[in-house]
């Protein structure tokens, strides 16, 4: 089925000629799970993405609330050691490599042509094949766990020599550089699309300084997978060759360096961090604009502080090596402490963007709000960790833990359950339900900030991650307790969105094209879009079409 | 909400039993006479790093409370006066640019930035300085999963798990006999894998790490007991990798020293059973 | 196509500096060579970026014209294609690829079939696309659609 692709002749939208953007040649239209396998639509894809990059959180939380359970109590025996550190390990890069990247990947994928006015992605065939192996990296990932000796134990960032044949045997720590490769590649492919997409599919007008922030995110989000990801694959191939072939490039039995290992790791880990946040950071601006009814404030300040945190991101990597007294202490505290200041920009500018508008707080926005807070407690700790002194006091303890949780809870599960509630209408048509997710919402942030608020503490009073016990002695027996509760709360509430989705998937209430006064082109088609996304569009003169269509008499104001 | 830290007890209370109430009365006086602000975030350290750390904490609270309060109260401002009330009609005002706000946004956080490295460099190169004439030289290993104390005369303190203990038993931890007020060096190794060195009383840590030689200089300037820990996941008993420092006033340790005979080695629980 | 190129030139620069900064200031190889990786990865993309736009001699797209018209974009934008098994059949093939590299030979022999099959259906499909619309199985053109003598001149570019 050839498809050609027609650009009207009209002058656009809400004029009497428009003609049909475009011109499909009818063929067979899957369904259901044939559609699901080999649908190169990037809307199916991206929804495929997003479902199963929820399915893993939910798998990981799950992993989350035994580890929690474990810890309710000192000395307690619900999980082994062993165990326990599998939980870890896989709980850490089940949210990072099939969580928080993929869903923005998922998100990328269904709503950037949208908003760039592009009928699909650039590599539609390939976009399907990014799926496949990513979802094939979460199968043989999650897999360890039905191997003899367990999934891998050694923690996310699996430092060598701990994952090396001799100290960690077994199979499950085979999957896991397997999956995670696999996870790689998918990353990698998902990369190329997106930046080919962004760069050749625009629509005529769509100059760059008129795409929307969270198009900018996600391209500077993917760049980042472009220069990450094949570091990490290197980095696990030589961690392959190590434990089957007899090379030693990280065993110092045999002359090998770990420190190489943590070098590169880290490499990929610390632009990871960025990867997980630089897209939900789009994500809340889109719906601060759109809830405020107001444009973007300060847009190419944004971008420029996208684009900085980006650049700095690649030169911090050893800010998570500081208490190895083997890496140059103030270069990597320089250029971490500098991230703060585009950060700080995006803060003021989100705050502009809310300021004088019209909020509408719905639970999109609630979430996007939520987002803020929790992101400025961890924003203020991670400024913290940056100084080596204190990083001397707090690496490794649980004040690391809050300060990161506090970090991607804020940005990746706020950012993303902020994109589900506002972006469900045009996945389905449909609405979801505003009091269920206010109730989803209130206890998520309430329960986050329980859980997290008290493990500050708990690394001040010196409790050192990834221990599965602890003694009564030492006075961390109430604040985990708390912790626990506050875990089995954070899981109620995202429940609740749970059930949201599927209640509402059938029964909700009918959005229309455009429930929200969207600004972007995203609501100019209709929900769902149909093939090939838009039958016409709306002329593009700023970074709002819709909007400008929509309210000619609210333009943007010049000047300043 | 960062008050909570501050309202805690500090660490050096839990360890030394029974000279708990005593500190934390010193610890009130302290803080009402030195200010407040200064003894927020971290508890007290036992060494003369302390100081320099807590320092670190109060800078950090005093730039921190603040522009959180003035992010904060900015969200908090925007949410409770700009929300759309029902009924209402109101249009938004379409500005989207406003160059001095966001310069003034941009510079002041760079100047606190600069401020915070430089005294953060300045503390960095103080808590990382390595003395050439140590009083003491201690070698500390780590092992899966245990610890190795070897002393200039050969004689090592050792203490290892090989089964699941009990963690509440703290009576077959290895032990750091350190003297007090003297500076002490450790000589970080590890053979196996990446261990670290974590003892939350003296707010400093450093990993061991197979081929890299760390030397770390600790300074006790008070004499009690402490817990230390593996603070980086090396395998199935990380959680029991604990060990104990005690410091010792100097000619207390003298004595200890000269009691044990060269190349000896004192497995801790041992004598127990 | 200006604003990409200085994009990727740009960040290309900033990392081309930190890597001259670290190599002098630290003395670790690892991180030199990953931070002149990252430079070169930016600089093969905007210059290959620069050059398209050299090869333009500078005239702007459609998409990167302030005042350009939807008209303007009129014309082929790309081909598309519909659903395809393909990739699937690729992803298995990578999965049993994975586990043999644990569990040996016999699982590599089957991810290998699956992955060198599929990616010849992959190549064959597209092969077949560009030849035109007649591929049988996928019949009819609808009444909207542009007739086969067009399609057959301007064949797309197969991705």
């Amino acid at each position: 089925m050839t498809l050609i692709q027609e650009r009207p002749s009209g002058p656009g939208l809400y004029s009497e000629e428009a003609e049909p953007l475009t011109q499909i040649v009818p063929g067979p239209r899957p369904r259901g799970v044939v559609k699901f396998i080999t649908s190169t639509d990037h809307k199916q894809i991206g929804l495929n993405y997003m479902v199963t990059a929820f399915t893993g959180f939910l798998v990981s939380g799950i992993m989350a609330e035994l580890m929690r359970t474990q810890l309710a109590g000192p000395d307690n025996h619900v999980l082994t050691a062993n165990a326990y550190n599998q939980l870890v390990t896989m709980h850490g890069t089940v949210m990072l490599f099939v969580f928080g990247g993929p869903f923005a990947f998922g998100l990328a994928n269904y709503i950037l042509p949208l908003q760039i006015g592009a009928p699909d992605m650039a590599f539609p065939r390939f976009n399907n094949l990014s799926y496949w192996l990513y979802l094939g990296g979460f199968l043989v990932m999650m897999s360890g766990f039905l191997t003899n000796n367990g999934a891998a134990d050694f923690g996310w960032f699996s430092y060598a020599p701990l994952s090396e044949a001799i100290h960690t045997p077994g199979p499950g720590v085979d999957m896991w550089i397997l999956g995670i490769a696999l996870t790689g590649f998918s990353g990698i492919f998902t990369a190329v699309n997106v930046i080919t997409t962004v760069f050749t599919l625009r629509a005529p007008g769509m100059v760059m300084f008129r795409m929307p922030i969270f198009v900018w995110n996600s391209m500077v989000t993917l760049f980042l997978v472009l220069l990450a990801f094949p570091v990490l694959t290197a980095a696990l191939a030589l961690l392959w060759c190590d434990r089957h072939l007899g090379t030693s490039f990280y065993n110092p039995v045999g002359g090998g360096q770990p420190m190489l290992w943590l070098n590169l790791f880290w490499f990929f880990g610390h632009p990871e961090v960025y990867i997980l946040a630089l897209p939900y950071f789009g994500v809340v601006t889109e719906v601060f604009a759109t809830f405020s009814k107001k444009p973007v404030f300060g847009y190419k300040g944004m971008i420029a502080a996208t684009l900085s945190i980006a650049g700095l991101s690649m030169g911090v990597w050893a800010h998570h090596l500081y208490t190895t007294g083997a890496v140059l202490l103030p270069f990597f505290a320089a250029l971490s402490l500098l991230i703060a200041v585009p950060t700080g920009i995006k803060f003021f500018n989100w705050i502009g963007t809310m300021w004088q508008g019209v909020l509408t707080l719905n639970t999109a926005m609630l979430f996007a709000i939520g987002f803020l807070i929790i992101f400025l407690c961890g924003g203020i700790t991670g400024v913290m960790l940056a100084q080596p002194p204190l990083d001397f006091q707090l690496h490794n303890t649980y004040f690391l833990v809050a300060h990161f949780h506090y970090v991607l809870l804020g940005t990746t599960v706020f950012g993303a359950f902020a994109s589900i509630y506002y972006w469900f209408p045009k996945y389905t048509g449909r609405l979801l339900d505003e009091r269920l997710g206010k109730l989803s919402f209130a206890i998520m942030f309430v329960a986050t900030n329980l859980t997290y608020f008290p493990m500050h503490d708990l690394g001040l009073r010196g409790m050192p991650r990834r221990v599965f016990t602890y003694p009564a002695n030492a006075g961390w027996t109430f604040l985990n307790q708390l912790a626990t509760i506050g875990a089995y709360l954070l899981g109620i509430g995202v429940l609740f969105t749970v059930i949201n989705v599927f209640l509402s998937f059938r029964r909700g209430e009918i959005a229309g094209d455009n429930p929200w006064d969207g600004q972007t082109l995203e609501w100019a088609t209709s929900s769902p879009p149909p093939e090939h996304n838009f039958e016409i569009l709306p002329p593009i003169r700023s970074e709002r079409p819709l909007w400008d269509a929509n309210h000619p008499d609210q333009l943007t104001e010049v000047g300043h | 909400m960062l008050l909570i830290v501050g309202a805690r007890e500090p660490i050096d209370d839990l360890p030394p039993a029974g000279a708990g109430d005593r500190c934390r009365k010193d610890r009130l006086v302290g803080a009402l006479s030195t200010g407040i602000l200064a003894d927020w975030g971290s508890p007290h350290g036992v060494t003369t790093g302390d100081r320099l750390v807590r320092s670190e904490w109060a800078l950090n609270y005093y730039i921190a409370l603040p522009l959180a309060a003035v992010v904060l109260g900015g969200i908090i401002w925007c949410v409770v006066r700009y929300r759309a009330r029902p009924g209402e009609n109101r249009r938004a005002r379409q500005f989207q640019y406003h160059i001095p706000i966001e310069a003034t946004y941009t510079i002041i956080p760079l100047i606190l930035v600069a401020v915070i490295f430089f005294v953060a460099f300045n503390n960095e190169n103080k808590l990382t300085h390595v003395s050439e004439h140590p009083g003491l030289v201690v070698n500390v290993q780590g092992f899966q999963w245990g610890w190795r104390f070897t002393y200039p005369n050969g004689h090592q303190e050792l203490g290892s798990v090989a089964t699941e203990p009990s963690i509440n038993d703290e009576s077959a931890l290895p032990v750091l006999y350190l003297p007090a007020h003297e500076t002490v060096q450790l000589d970080l190794v590890s053979d196996d894998v990446i261990h670290g060195f974590y003892v939350p009383a003296f707010l400093y840590q450093r990993d061991l790490i197979p081929g890299v030689k760390n030397q770390v200089d600790f300074n006790v300037t008070r004499t009690g007991k402490w817990i230390g820990e593996c603070n980086e996941l090396c395998g199935t008993y990380h959680a029991f990798m604990r060990f104990e420092v005690d410091a010792m006033p100097k000619s207390k340790f003298d004595a200890w020293y000269h009691a044990q005979k060269p190349n000896s080695i004192t497995v801790a629980g041992a004598n127990q059973q | 196509m200006r604003v990409e190129f200085r994009v990727c030139l740009g960040a290309a620069l900033f990392l081309g500096i930190i890597d001259l900064i670290y190599w002098f200031t630290s003395n670790d190889d690892a991180g030199t060579a990953c931070l002149l990786f990252s430079f070169f990865a930016y600089a093969l993309i905007g210059s290959f970026l620069f050059l398209q736009w050299r090869r333009r001699k500078g005239i702007p797209r459609p998409e990167d014209r302030d005042d350009a018209e939807m008209s303007d974009g009129a014309g082929e934008v790309g081909f598309f294609p519909a659903a395809s098994i393909w990739p699937a059949g690729i992803g298995i093939g990578a999965v049993f690829l994975a586990i043999g590299l644990i569990y040996g030979v016999w699982y590599l022999f089957i991810g290998g079939v699956f992955v060198i099959g599929s990616l010849i259906g992959f190549m064959v499909e597209a092969e077949a696309r560009e030849e035109g619309p007649d591929d049988p199985g996928f019949p009819a053109v609808g009444p909207t659609g542009p007739d086969p003598e067009t399609r057959a001149a301007t064949p797309g570019t197969s991705r």
